[in-house]
């Protein structure tokens, strides 16, 4: 079955055709169904007629006969009476009333016992047929005492004449018996008295034979049953006066029968529709004259509607032969003509295949198929022309993709290199950064490098994605690079960042930025966060970092951003990230969010893991957990700075208060000299101190106060194990050494400027400088770093 | 604390500076020395046997000394620097543009 309808399924042809069947069929169904019920009903008709015309014909022919019968026997009774006294006229009459009715099977003209004196008891003249002639007798007899019989008796009794019940009329001389019915009249003499009695006998079965040849239908039968339902005339000739119509009601309960028979009883005329012996007829009786018999003709159905099932199963098989062979055809037809849509699918299927040059058949038409072909022609062009063009497209996206990756490379290379190299302060600071692009390159940036014993750090998070924020990404890098290679304090190097990228914006991106600078030494942070998201602080607990209001940079060249400051504790962590962290998300679109950074921060914190790079890798996993299979939907930055140091002791400490006056150098030089020694600077080392230190003072004698007006200079010398430390305080007015710019030491002698050079030499013989205004002082810090133990700082 | 002596030597003009040229000595040294500035025809070498110390002021010295002197197509050679002076010559790249005897 299953195959059957994959076979409609896979085939157009027989699927139409079995459409076009299937209407027809049910048109002609219904045309046919009408047509069928109408004729059924026009047979019906004229079987009723029919029947009913043929059993009028026979009631009244059996009438007729009735009637002769009775005519006879009236007029024999008259001429009886005319002439009652000659006993042998008797045999005359008898005998010539079958002369003349010879379809009458006996008569017998009986008198009352010793009517005619000579005669003796019995006198009764009878005639009957024997073969073809005619034998008359006197029948009575002791052994055949008629006056007792029915026959006999009954008109007497009733006082009419009548109809006997059938009974057996038993011929002893040719031991032949006849079922018959008689009609008998009493003869009455003068005086009324009942002289005698005139018999008439009608055949049964002459009577049976005379309704059975009336046959409308080949298997229909007649059936006359009398007064009391006994069987006259039945085609099963057992059931003749031995049966009525009743008896086999007695044993099957037939309603439909008992009614026909009641109704047969009393004498009604008419028609039923019912089963008989398993076949279902039609049954039409009318009564039979004054004889109180009824007959019926039985009409089986299959021979009344015979001709029309016939016809009608003619019909049906032209029907659904018609009906098949035009499914046939229809399929055959449909199937030639999509023939060429079957070469177009097979050609489709090589162009397909890659075959891109096959060769299209002409099927030289104009219809629909015709057109298929045509466009597909035009297809077939088209694709070889898209496919050259798809060739040429995917070339450069492969060489886009490879620049991509490349370039993928080059800004990966930009960053600096995991784990950190920091040398000489690995034991004092920690850090560990990791920035995943959500494309190929990415606009997230971090950036750090040491100078001047102060951590240099960035973070940064550029407006949009992909390769124009990689390029704005990678320029806010080496602007970060130039801008803080000579200057220290944040808020100026965004300052100045600001302006130098706001000038070559064209498109109006812009960057949030975070830039900090830590001094290493004193855990001292100065920060300024441009539009960035705070870090946190993970130290004795998670907080974050307050951050001033700061646009962002790029798109405002003159806005002056904001200097803040903090103390970072040893064993503190610093995290900073983009909002790829805050707001990477999962597959429902929620955010990783602010909270979650807390909660993971603050879970590493009592795992004890605010080790940059496990806090880092703690915080990675977790968002990887709750981002699942999701696309990762922005870049992806995290920095984390532990600041570990542990302060030393201060072993010597000493100070100076000088004038603002050059003439005080030499005081300068020969404190700066007994400290140098206190601390066991050797002697190179010491001379390079000195002349630095000397530079940052007579700076501050020649600048820091107008020309003309007096002040002091307070220089304190402070060492630990690990450095020695100058610090120059003035109260003049505020002035900042460390942003002038240093000298090109490569120029020829023409070139080089008288200025410059003490800021060069200072940074060139300290390890660090450091410029703070406190309280209206400048405080300039100066250290240089002691190497007492050779063998360890080489590490 | 700087003694600054100038004469003429084999046809050169010979400055001779004994002590610390620090900023303070500048001043006085300046004076003494902006003679050479006008030197025209002649070397100038400077002799720093006996010089113990410099800053950036004395530096400035010597560097408008030498810019003079190329203009004139002279030259200024330095004598006998010390390790710590050369370290700030070094450090400034004065030891590219001055020549050394």
């Amino acid at each position: 079955m299953k195959e059957i309808l994959d076979y409609i399924r896979r085939k157009l042809s027989v699927r139409v055709s079995l459409w076009v069947v299937m209407f027809a069929a049910v048109i002609f169904i219904a045309a046919l169904s009408f047509l069928f019920y109408q004729s059924r009903e026009a047979v019906r008709q004229e079987s009723i007629s029919r029947a009913t015309q043929i059993l009028d014909k026979t009631s009244l022919r059996v009438e007729g006969i009735l009637n002769r019968v009775e005519v006879a026997s009236d007029m024999t009774k008259w001429l009886v009476q005319r002439h009652p006294d000659h006993a042998d006229s008797m045999f005359v009459y008898s005998r010539g009333m079958l002369i003349n009715n010879p379809d009458f099977y006996n008569c017998s003209i009986a008198f009352e016992p010793y009517y005619f004196k000579d005669k003796g008891r019995y006198f009764s003249a009878y005639t009957k047929h024997i073969g073809d002639s005619l034998r008359t007798i006197q029948g009575g007899s002791d052994n055949y005492q008629y006056f007792f019989m029915d026959w006999y008796l009954m008109p007497t009794l009733l006082d009419r004449p009548c109809w006997t019940e059938p009974y057996m009329d038993l011929d002893v001389t040719t031991n032949t018996s006849e079922m018959l019915s008689s009609y008998c009249q009493a003869i009455k003499d003068g005086q009324g008295r009942v002289i005698g009695i005139i018999n008439i006998g009608l055949s049964l079965s002459w009577l049976s034979q005379t309704i059975s040849a009336v046959k409308p239908y080949p298997n229909s039968y007649s059936i006359m049953i009398s007064r009391g339902g006994t069987y006259f005339v039945h085609p099963d000739s057992t059931k003749i006066t031995r049966q009525t119509i009743f008896t086999q009601t007695i044993e099957q309960p037939d309603t439909a029968l008992s009614a026909l028979g009641h109704a047969m009883q009393r004498g009604e005329e008419g028609m039923k529709q019912m089963n008989i012996n398993g076949q279902d007829s039609y049954v039409f009786y009318k009564p039979l004259g004054q004889t109180g018999c009824s007959m019926a003709i039985v009409c089986p159905e299959s021979d009344i509607f015979g001709g029309f099932e016939r016809l009608r199963r003619t019909v049906m098989a032209i029907v659904i032969v018609g009906l098949l062979l035009m499914l046939y055809l229809f399929t055959r037809l449909i199937t030639r003509e999509l023939n060429p849509l079957r070469r177009l699918a097979k050609e489709a299927e090589t162009i397909a295949s890659g075959k891109l040059d096959a060769e299209l058949p002409d099927f030289q038409r104009i219809d629909e198929i015709g057109q298929l072909s045509h466009s597909f022609g035009n297809m077939q062009q088209s694709l070889v022309k898209y496919i050259e063009e798809l060739k040429e497209t995917t070339a450069q996206k492969a060489s886009i993709e490879s620049d991509l990756r490349i370039a993928s490379e080059i800004q990966m290379g930009m960053l600096p290199s995991m784990p950190p190299k920091l040398g000489e302060y690995s034991n004092d600071v920690q850090l560990y950064a990791s920035l995943t692009p959500a494309k190929e390159v990415g606009g997230d940036l971090f950036d750090f490098y040491i100078r001047d014993e102060k951590l240099f750090f960035c973070i940064g998070d550029v407006s949009g994605k992909g390769v124009p924020a990689s390029l704005f990404m990678s320029v806010t890098r080496s602007t970060f690079r130039t801008v803080s290679a000579h200057e220290s304090m944040p808020d100026r190097i965004v300052t100045t960042m600001n302006k130098t990228i706001a000038d070559m914006n064209k498109r109006n991106m812009f960057v949030t930025l975070f830039v900090g600078v830590l001094d290493i030494p004193t855990g001292r942070l100065h920060y300024c966060n441009a539009g960035h998201d705070a870090p946190l602080l993970v130290g004795v607990g998670v907080g974050e970092l307050p951050c001033d209001s700061n646009i962002p940079v790029g798109f405002m060249p003159k806005w002056k951003y904001t200097l803040q400051e903090a103390q970072i504790f040893s064993g503190t962590t610093i995290l900073l990230f983009t909002d790829g962290l805050t707001e990477a998300m999962d597959a429902d679109d929620a955010q990783f969010s602010m909270q979650r950074v807390n909660d993971v921060a603050a879970q590493a914190l009592s795992q004890q893991h605010q080790d940059p790079c496990q806090l880092i890798e703690q915080m990675t996993d977790a968002v990887h957990q709750f981002v699942g299979d999701a696309e990762q939907s922005d870049d992806l930055t995290m920095m984390a700075i532990q600041y570990v140091k542990q302060q030393s002791d201060v072993l010597m400490h000493m100070n100076i208060v000088l004038a603002n006056d050059i003439k005080e150098v030499p005081r300068l030089t020969a404190f700066v000299e007994e400290a140098c020694e206190a601390v066991g600077l050797q002697p190179d080392e010491t001379a390079l101190v000195k002349v630095a230190i000397e530079e940052a003072v007579v700076n501050v004698m020649n600048y820091a106060y107008p020309p003309g007006t007096r002040g002091n200079v307070a220089i304190e010398a402070a060492s630990n194990d690990v450095r020695l430390k100058f610090t120059v305080i003035d109260s003049g007015k505020p002035f900042d050494p460390t942003v002038q710019r240093g000298v090109d030491t490569t120029l020829p002698a023409k070139e080089r400027h008288i200025g410059g050079l003490g800021i060069h030499i200072m940074r060139q013989n300290m390890d660090s400088i450091n410029y703070e205004r406190v309280d209206n002082h400048n405080v300039l810090t100066l250290r240089k770093k002691l190497k007492k133990n050779p063998q360890n700082s080489k590490t | 604390m700087l003694k600054t002596t100038i004469q003429e030597q084999d046809g050169n003009v010979v400055a001779i500076l004994e002590g610390n040229l620090d900023t303070a000595a500048s001043v006085e040294a300046e004076k003494v020395m902006s003679p050479l500035c006008d030197v025209e025809g002649k070397d100038i070498i400077i002799d720093c046997t006996d010089l113990e110390y410099i800053s950036s002021a004395g530096l400035r010295i010597f560097l408008t000394i030498l810019q003079s002197a190329q203009e004139k197509d002279g030259h200024v050679y330095i004598k006998n620097i010390n390790d710590n002076v050369r370290a700030i010559f070094a450090i400034t790249g004065f030891s590219n543009i001055f020549e050394f005897v």
